[in-house]
């Protein structure tokens, strides 16, 4: 079991100065597992889940204790290069950020060029790339047009392409649909379900059924009265969903708070 | 109730430009009488122009302002009234002060520019050789020369400053950023007298180009790292941010991702800060003199710049010298001209900072 474990946290505790954010979050992650975070704003999800990639420590005064373990290495060891952490573990934002100065396909080959390593098949790697956000048959003709010239939908699915570039073992998104509309929304979804048979996916998410939808594994965080925030539930979506234990986890995805 | 005084909506009128025969009327009533009394009083009372147009004109013009907004508005409209008329008096002032400024440099100018102007120096020119001989072709090769090695210089110490300033945390950006301000006001004739002093008194070097562009770096350098700061400071976090996620080094992250986003702004803050310097004649004077002949060697020798020789020719004062001078001041804003434009043109043609969706 614990070999299915790809990616596990344990007893997180997260600060911005000497405010207190998180508190003991210990998750594991599976394989092929799409894992949802869930919970009210300001709980703490999406500041946890950039504790997973080291991208939590780009902000000035972040403080953190406890351990990220991928493959059961701790990510926060003092001998790992964060930049390596980020290479394996990939990250899509909620925002759609493709860079505004390159063209479609530079895009998809720039985690390569930025992370200092060869391309020694561009047009296949742009290709497969694509194809696994699968956007490869909108943008097939119009590789070299600048990143921008995309709708917000295919500037994220480029992002995800993007991503999958580097051939992560784990890809964490936080919204990524957020800013799209329901039929983008729809394409990321699908997208979604096939990348897991390769990697562990973790999602933050506020659309309740959009967790119902992909994901396998749900965790509802909240941070009630100022106390930092907590993972108050985790379990099987349907679980979470349907059977939750705890009786603020129902009255949240009953939609009766936050 | 309807309204009789209303003329025949214009058909490409937008809804909220406001036609009412009231508000036309008291806006005609208002433009015309003021400037009529005034020119009436100018004329009419032998009035110096400028005393007549603060002292005359412009009360009464407030007053009709107000007047105006009162009759059509009723009591909100007084405000109104008044601050339309002094934000046009006061822009139409400014522009109407850069224009004359314009013009005397064009019409004065004018008459020296000819194709050898642009070519010959001053050697064996007094100040009362006819304009038919000599030029300011050794002064505009100077400028080109001092300006030039000041800019290779001073271009990468500040983006490398707006660098430290945005990309870093360090505790020290904000003594740095003071710094700069302070920089910024630093009159000109004392950048020039620091390297008069320290290099040239000092037996160090003789009054050369080179002392010239040393002298002109503190003066390029708030400019250029200011504006460089600015632009990129706009470059989303968000960019940043999915570059270093995908695994980048820091300095590739800038290298590849923020530096490009800014790349309009930072030419921006290069040809600015060209404009800043070009200008400047007091250091020049003191550590390039003002030499007569074409010199391109920055390292042996005095070299002249347009600045200085614009100074020279006023100093001497005789009529041909004063139109060099003219003459020269014509050539030093057309290329100080061009230096906007293509700050324009360069801020224009790229694609923005921040990502726009643009669709095909």
């Amino acid at each position: 079991m614990s070999n299915l474990n790809h990616l596990e946290t344990k007893d997180i505790n997260v600060w911005f100065g000497e405010r207190h954010v998180l508190r003991d979050v210990s998750l594991q992650f599976q394989n092929n597992h799409v894992t949802a975070l869930i919970g009210p704003s300001g709980c703490g999800k999406s500041t946890f889940i950039r504790t997973l990639n080291r991208m939590h420590e780009l902000i000035p005064s972040a403080g953190l204790s406890g351990q990220v373990l991928l493959n059961g290495q701790d990510i926060y060891a003092e001998a790992v290069d964060p930049v390596n952490v980020r290479i394996e573990i990939g990250m899509v934002f909620q925002k759609p950020n493709p860079f505004p100065t390159m063209t479609i396909q530079e895009n998809i080959l720039s985690g390569l060029k930025l992370s200092g390593r060869k391309i020694d098949n561009a047009e296949e790697l742009v290709h497969t790339s694509l194809t696994r956000a699968s956007m490869w048959n909108e943008v097939k003709d119009r590789l070299t047009e600048p990143a921008l010239s995309l709708s917000g939908g295919q500037q994220q699915r480029l992002c995800i392409a993007r991503s999958l570039a580097m051939n992560p073992n784990v890809l964490l998104m936080d919204e990524p649909c957020s800013a799209l509309d329901p039929g983008s929304t729809r394409r990321i979804e699908e997208t979604i379900l096939e990348l897991k048979e390769n990697m562990t996916i973790v999602i933050v998410t506020h659309n309740m059924q959009q967790a119902q939808r992909v994901a396998d594994s749900t965790a509802f965080f909240l941070a009630e009265n100022g106390n930092p925030g907590e993972v108050v539930e985790f379990d099987t979506t349907e679980n979470v969903f349907i059977r939750p234990k705890d009786e603020r986890t129902n009255e949240y995805v009953n939609g009766r708070f936050g | 109730m309807t309204d009789t005084l209303s003329m025949p909506r214009p058909k490409n009128a937008a809804p909220w430009v406001n036609l009412g025969g009231r508000v036309r009327l008291a806006s005609w009533v208002a433009s015309i009488a003021p400037s009529a009394i005034f020119v009436a009083a100018w004329l009419g009372l032998q009035l110096d122009f400028m005393a007549a147009l603060l002292t005359i004109f412009l009360p009464i013009q407030l007053a009709f302002g107000a007047w105006a907004g009162f009759y059509s508005y009723g009591r909100k409209g007084v405000n109104d009234g008044l601050l339309v008329v002094v934000t046009i008096f006061f822009s139409t002032f400014v522009l109407v002060l850069l224009g004359s400024v314009l013009w005397s440099v064009i019409s004065e100018g004018a008459a020296a520019l000819s194709p050898h102007f642009i070519y010959q120096n001053n050697r064996y020119i007094t100040g009362t050789t006819g304009l038919e001989l000599g030029g300011a072709g050794h002064a505009i090769l100077g400028s080109i020369i001092i300006t030039g090695i000041t800019t290779l210089i001073t271009v990468p110490l500040g983006v490398a400053t707006a660098v430290y300033l945005t990309e870093t945390r360090d505790g020290a950006r904000g003594i740095v950023r003071t710094l700069l301000q302070a920089l910024a006001g630093l009159p000109s004739v004392v950048a020039g007298l620091f390297i008069y002093s320290m290099l040239i008194v000092s037996g160090w070097s003789s009054q050369v180009g080179l002392m010239a562009s040393l002298a002109l770096i503190p003066l390029m350098l708030p400019t250029i790292s200011r504006v460089a700061e600015e632009s990129l400071r706009l470059v989303p976090t968000e960019l940043r941010n999915g570059a270093l996620a995908l695994g980048a080094p820091s300095y590739k992250a800038f290298f590849m991702v923020t530096l490009p986003a800014a790349k309009t702004g930072i030419v921006t803050a290069i040809l600015l800060g060209v404009a800043r310097i070009i200008g400047e004649t007091a250091p020049l004077i003191l550590t390039a003199v003002i030499a007569n002949e074409t010199n391109v060697n920055p390292t042996a020798g005095g070299m002249a710049t347009l600045p200085t020789y614009i100074y020279n020719f006023l100093y001497l004062g005789d009529a041909t010298s004063l139109q060099r001078a003219w003459g020269a001041a014509l050539v030093l804003l057309i290329f100080v001209g061009i230096l906007f434009v293509g700050a324009r043109i360069a801020s224009a043609t790229r694609v923005g900072t921040k990502p726009k969706r643009r669709k095909k």
